[in-house]
């Protein structure tokens, strides 16, 4: 019985998780068509009609819309996302080969931020004392309300210009030698991740220490150890992890301006690129994965979360 | 007077931390005493200090800023003002079980009841793990909860209000506490499920000879069960008096109490009712507290002094000055 | 005279008060440093009036750049460029946001309710920054742009918080109560449900605020919305990024400036939400 209430809430939330995914797959298709005007005629300016015929086939803009809808989504089916415009290389080939990047640079971060934000968050809300509380918010504040791309300027300023430790641009992708252009990233990334963190542990750690059993749980006698993670830390995860899931959600749309600053050639940059020309399949293709991965992430976020505490409605 | 009472606080005042320089009475010239095997009823209004009173009894006043301001408070001969963690480890959850509000808790969450018994079994270090299960169903065997191994496998918002309460009951005497501090067990049950608790806390007794003291706001459900009542009001205890003669009390507050019973009342009747709120913490009026409110207030009543308990008969303290003129 | 101050000093001491104070006070530096400076100041802000690169002096506090515009009056300029469009970009979808949560959260008709539901869970699935990069490419790059997408995206997440509460608000006993006196829906709607909800989407909005300075400037810094030689803190950065190493003040300055009015914000949004918390 126990079980299978389980299954059924992670079914019905993976039952919405789908219907979302489906819907961002409805966008994806609708972001070319719902704005006025023709791409294709816009992309070629004036040329002559069949050329622009011959594009409007290639974007799969002929026909009614929901035989471009079906097409769409048979091609999608079939791991087909179009051919780029500016390279001929096949969509499905370029997120292949700059998606990677990304996904290592949003984990680091993730990872380094939890790492941190862990005991930071715990100990700053148990000491609960007023100044560390204030120094606390308005530190987090500042960097919270800071753009992501002005604390990389200062970041390259001081460890680039200053004292040369890491690279201007540029990017090899073998294992060593990548960890030179990628830590700063990665640290600007940790800062603005921990900072959200944090926050959220400290607030939900505030929460929890004021609940009856955690007074219980003193009085029962439970040894410091484990008080500490079965009635501090996992009371407060929940809230967390989906804050979490939905910030690394954030930090792939903030990869766009990050990975423009630092030169890296992930999804982000390639998705620039493609707007600075015009590339409509890479741009589509792109934000249909940015979607995906914001809807997977949302749904692994909820079922941990309920996970961890049962009482999370999902 | 000696170390022979299980439990014995005089004149207890504690205090809070209201900002960095102000200081707020909230339990002030507190004295119970509890022998071995007694379940004592300790009932008032909100605000008058019975909950604060029970944290000094485990220990965990400073989580609220508050502290122990003077007083004695004795635990077994054990001074519990002084008491160091040390003390307190041993004494917390082994010789003093803890059962909360139920309105407001019950287990951890995020833990199986199975995992939150088992907490409480081990606090005994040479538990051997083996019998590890056996005696977590035994605990809910005595606190009667049916399909205890299905129970071990919950979390707590699978459970009803009466479950989590008995199963807080078993982690509180997991390892046969001599006292039992329940504050407000039974808040926000239905009717049924309070007489059944109280009858669970009532069997316990009898079976392993614990103390109990049970904090309420409910005096006829208190009246019940325990041997002897004890009255707060406004941080302060005002009576002292054996449950099966509460209606000879001979204090104007602890008879107002008794007479707002719903029950006493006639049909078309009317409803007695205590006159005003209690006073707030911080103005409380000087000498008896209850002046303010009483129907049979004096100008002796409102000296300047704090009011001492006066013992009147078997067990039966009580502070008011005009006891022997108060007739029913 | 007196009675005002103490007034206003014990209104400082609830929770959130200095926060909110001091956000305010740093906003309005700011807004006024932005009408004083470009409209009395003595140089334009695509004047050329010396050489370029000229570091921090008494006469350029903020120094000249690449092409020896005077940097304070280019960031000062921006100030209304920068909080225009957010405004613009907060209040539309504001506006457009609270009308279709109101709207969807009483609406009976279940097809409805599940295709419009659906939608809104579907813009929200995307980061604000990447469907709005996305747009721009199909839209055309430039500020005006930038606000017509923020008006078909952002709509959605006030759309969401919007129903929520019209939900919420819509079953409590004093709802029915109208109902059963016989209130005409349009005043149960204008006079209980709307204050209530539009309450929360402006507080939202507020946080969301300092959300979208940062997307729009953003935007710029990818040269999708502000183009040159329009100042717009964005663009500034993204232009003085070439010469970070030799000349340092042409991303700094703009930078702070971006900084100190999302973060003047933030103080004010932390201030309300500990005030109504009361902590």
């Amino acid at each position: 019985m126990l079980k299978n209430q389980i299954a059924r809430t992670i079914l019905g939330r993976l039952g919405r998780a789908l219907s979302v995914g489906f819907w961002v797959m409805v966008i994806s298709f609708a972001i070319m068509r719902i704005i006025p005007g023709d791409p294709a005629s816009a992309r070629l300016g004036g040329v002559e009609a069949e050329a622009i015929a011959q594009l409007r086939k290639q974007l799969n803009l002929d026909g009614s819309i929901f035989q471009q809808f079906s097409r769409y989504v048979t091609d999608l089916l079939h791991g087909n996302l179009g051919i780029s415009l500016q390279t001929g290389r096949t969509v499905i080939d370029i997120i292949g080969s700059t998606l990677p990047l990304t996904i290592y640079l949003i984990l680091f971060s993730t990872f380094f931020a939890v790492i941190l934000s862990i005991p930071i968050g715990t100990s700053i809300a148990w000491s609960g004392k007023a100044p560390i509380v204030y120094t606390f918010r308005g530190i987090t504040a500042v960097i919270l309300a800071t753009p992501n791309f002005f604390i990389a300027m200062v970041g390259i300023l001081i460890f680039t210009v200053r004292v040369n430790w890491s690279p201007v641009f540029g990017y090899e992708p073998e294992f060593p030698q990548n960890l030179k252009y990628l830590w700063l990233p990665v640290v600007v990334n940790t800062l603005i991740m921990t900072s959200v963190v944090s926050r959220v542990i400290f607030s939900s750690v505030i929460e929890t220490k004021e609940e009856e059993f955690v007074e219980t749980g003193i009085i029962r006698g439970v040894g410091r150890r484990r008080f500490f993670w079965f009635y501090i830390l996992k009371p407060s995860m929940a809230p967390t992890v989906v804050l979490l899931s939905y910030m690394m959600g954030t930090m792939l749309g903030a990869t766009v301006i990050l990975e423009t600053i630092f030169t890296l050639p992930g999804i982000g940059r390639e998705m620039v690129n493609a707007v600075l020309t015009s590339d409509y399949p890479v741009v589509q293709g792109i934000l249909l994965i940015f979607g995906v991965i914001t809807v997977f992430l949302s749904f692994v976020g909820d079922v941990i979360a309920y996970l961890l505490d049962r009482r999370v409605k999902i | 007077m000696s170390g022979n009472h299980l439990l014995e606080i005089k004149n207890l005042k504690i205090d809070v931390r209201v900002t960095k320089k102000r200081r707020l009475s909230i339990v002030d010239t507190a004295s119970l005493i509890i022998e071995p095997g007694q379940i004592i009823g300790l009932i008032g209004e909100s605000g008058s200090g019975k909950t604060m009173l029970c944290r000094s009894l485990v220990g965990t006043l400073g989580r609220r800023g508050a502290y122990i301001a003077s007083g004695q408070l004795k635990f077994d001969g054990i001074d519990l003002i002084s008491a160091k963690q040390s003390v307190w480890n041993e004494i917390r959850g082994k010789r003093i079980g803890y059962v909360p509000q139920s309105a407001l808790a019950g287990p951890n969450p995020v833990m199986t009841i199975g995992a939150q018994l088992a907490e409480a079994i081990l606090q005994d270090e040479n538990f051997p793990k083996a019998d590890l299960e056996k005696r977590s169903l035994e605990l809910l065997n005595i606190v009667q909860i049916r399909r205890p191994e299905t129970v071990l496998k919950q979390y707590q918002h699978e459970l009803s209000g009466g479950m989590k309460q008995r199963v807080m009951i078993a982690c509180a005497i997991a390892q046969q506490p001599q006292l039992i501090v329940a504050d407000e067990p039974t808040t926000g049950l239905d009717v049924t499920v309070q007489a059944e608790i109280m009858e669970l806390l009532k069997q316990i007794r009898k079976d392993f000879n614990t103390s109990i003291i049970l904090v309420s706001h409910d005096l006829p459900l208190i009246n019940e069960i325990c041997d002897d009542t004890v009255v707060m009001h406004a941080g302060t205890t005002v009576e002292k008096i054996p449950s099966k003669s509460i209606k000879a009390s001979k204090h104007p507050y602890t008879l107002a109490l008794y007479n707002s019973r719903i029950d006493l009342v006639v049909p078309k009747g009317q409803l007695k009712t205590i006159n005003g709120q209690p006073p707030s913490v911080g103005s409380w009026p000087e000498g008896c507290r209850f002046s303010e409110r009483c129907d049979f207030v004096k100008d002796k009543c409102r000296v300047k002094q704090d009011l001492p308990l006066i013992t009147i008969g078997t067990s039966h303290e009580t502070s008011c000055l005009r006891y022997d003129e108060i007739a029913r | 005279m007196k009675t005002r101050f103490v007034k206003f000093k014990e209104w400082l001491l609830l929770p959130g008060g200095f926060g909110i104070f001091t956000g305010m006070l740093m906003l309005g530096t700011m807004i006024l440093l932005g009408i004083i400076i470009p409209n009395f100041g003595p140089y334009k802000p695509d004047e050329f009036i010396g050489d370029p690169f000229l570091p921090p002096s008494w006469q350029h506090p903020f120094g000249l750049d690449q092409l020896g515009r005077d940097v304070m009056t280019r960031t000062f300029s921006s100030v209304g460029i920068d909080l225009g469009v957010a405004f613009l970009g907060v209040s539309i979808p504001l506006a457009i946001g609270t009308v279709i949560g109101i709207l969807l959260g009483l609406a009976k008709n279940k097809y409805v309710i599940s295709l419009v539901g659906s939608l809104i869970d579907g813009i929200n699935a995307f980061p604000l920054l990447i469907i709005a990069v996305a747009m721009l490419t199909f839209l055309g790059s430039g500020l005006r742009s930038v606000v017509v997408i923020l008006a078909i995206t952002n709509w959605a997440r006030y759309a969401r918080i919007s129903r929520t509460r019209a939900v919420v608000v819509s079953k409590q006993n004093y709802i029915e109560a109208a109902k059963t006196l016989g209130f005409s829906k349009r005043r149960i709607v204008m006079k209980h449900i709307a204050p209530n909800v539009s309450s929360e989407t402006v507080a939202y909005a507020l946080s969301d605020f300092i959300l979208v300075i940062v997307v729009v400037s953003g935007l710029s810094f990818l040269g999708l919305a502000a183009k040159p030689p329009m100042a717009e803190w964005g663009s500034m950065i993204a232009d003085g990024r070439a010469y970070l190493a030799q000349s340092w003040w042409l991303v700094i300055f703009p930078g702070l400036a971006l900084c100190w009015s999302a973060v003047s914000l933030s103080f004010v949004v932390e201030g309300i939400s500990r005030r109504d918390r009361g902590v």
